[in-house]
């Protein structure tokens, strides 16, 4: 029980961090285009994925539920599995806009090291949330 | 996997939070139990089964 609190508040801790750096980010950038906004939405979609699950999770640790049991553990590994593996295709992704689309459609406005590396990670993150919502909430695990 | 969770769980008046905190899971694990949506583990099974004072092979059903 108080371990779970205390994973709680660590998990807090990150999502505030990654918050303040994104905000940060944001006031800081002097570019408004493709390239500097994708590093500064990806996590704040995650961070609001983050607040619902840390208030959902706190709440059932309250009432003396467990943080993760063993369907919690299947889903979250489905969901990494899923995640890593179609994250594959978005850095392929990120990696044509870099020498295809960035030209052709975008003006030429190209990603930086530290856009394509955030937008990446960001985009990994964000497929790993969708999927375990997926399994989480729709899909069968028998 | 078909089961009786729902029916005994009524039989013995427990709320699914109450089923859940006896056999250490999360809520949403016995929702998705009593739907049939999700096939526990065999120590997860017998905990159940204990809880509702039934044989595991009569808690559930292929």
């Amino acid at each position: 029980m108080q371990k779970d609190k205390i994973r709680l508040f660590l998990m807090a801790f990150i999502t505030i961090s990654v918050l303040v750096t994104a905000l940060v980010y944001g006031f800081m950038t002097t570019e408004i285009n493709i390239g500097s906004m994708i590093p500064l939405f990806i996590p704040l979609i995650i961070v609001v994925f983050m607040i619902f699950f840390i208030i959902r999770r706190y709440r059932d640790v309250k009432q003396g539920m467990p943080l993760e049991d063993e369907r919690s553990k299947k889903v979250i590994t489905l969901a990494a599995a899923k995640a890593f593996y179609v994250s594959l295709y978005w850095l392929l992704a990120i990696s044509w806009f870099e020498s295809f689309f960035a030209e052709k459609l975008f003006n030429g406005q190209y990603l930086d090291a530290g856009q394509t590396v955030g937008g990446g990670i960001g985009g990994m993150a964000l497929l790993f949330f969708v999927f375990w919502f997926h399994y989480n909430r729709k899909a069968e695990l028998v | 996997m078909k089961n009786k969770i729902k029916e005994l769980r009524a039989k013995y008046n427990f709320t699914q939070e109450q089923l859940a905190k006896k056999v250490g899971v999360r809520r949403e694990t016995i929702v998705f139990l009593e739907k049939g949506r999700y096939n526990p583990s065999l120590e997860l099974a017998f905990k159940v089964a204990k809880a509702l004072k039934i044989k595991i092979d009569d808690l559930f059903e292929m």
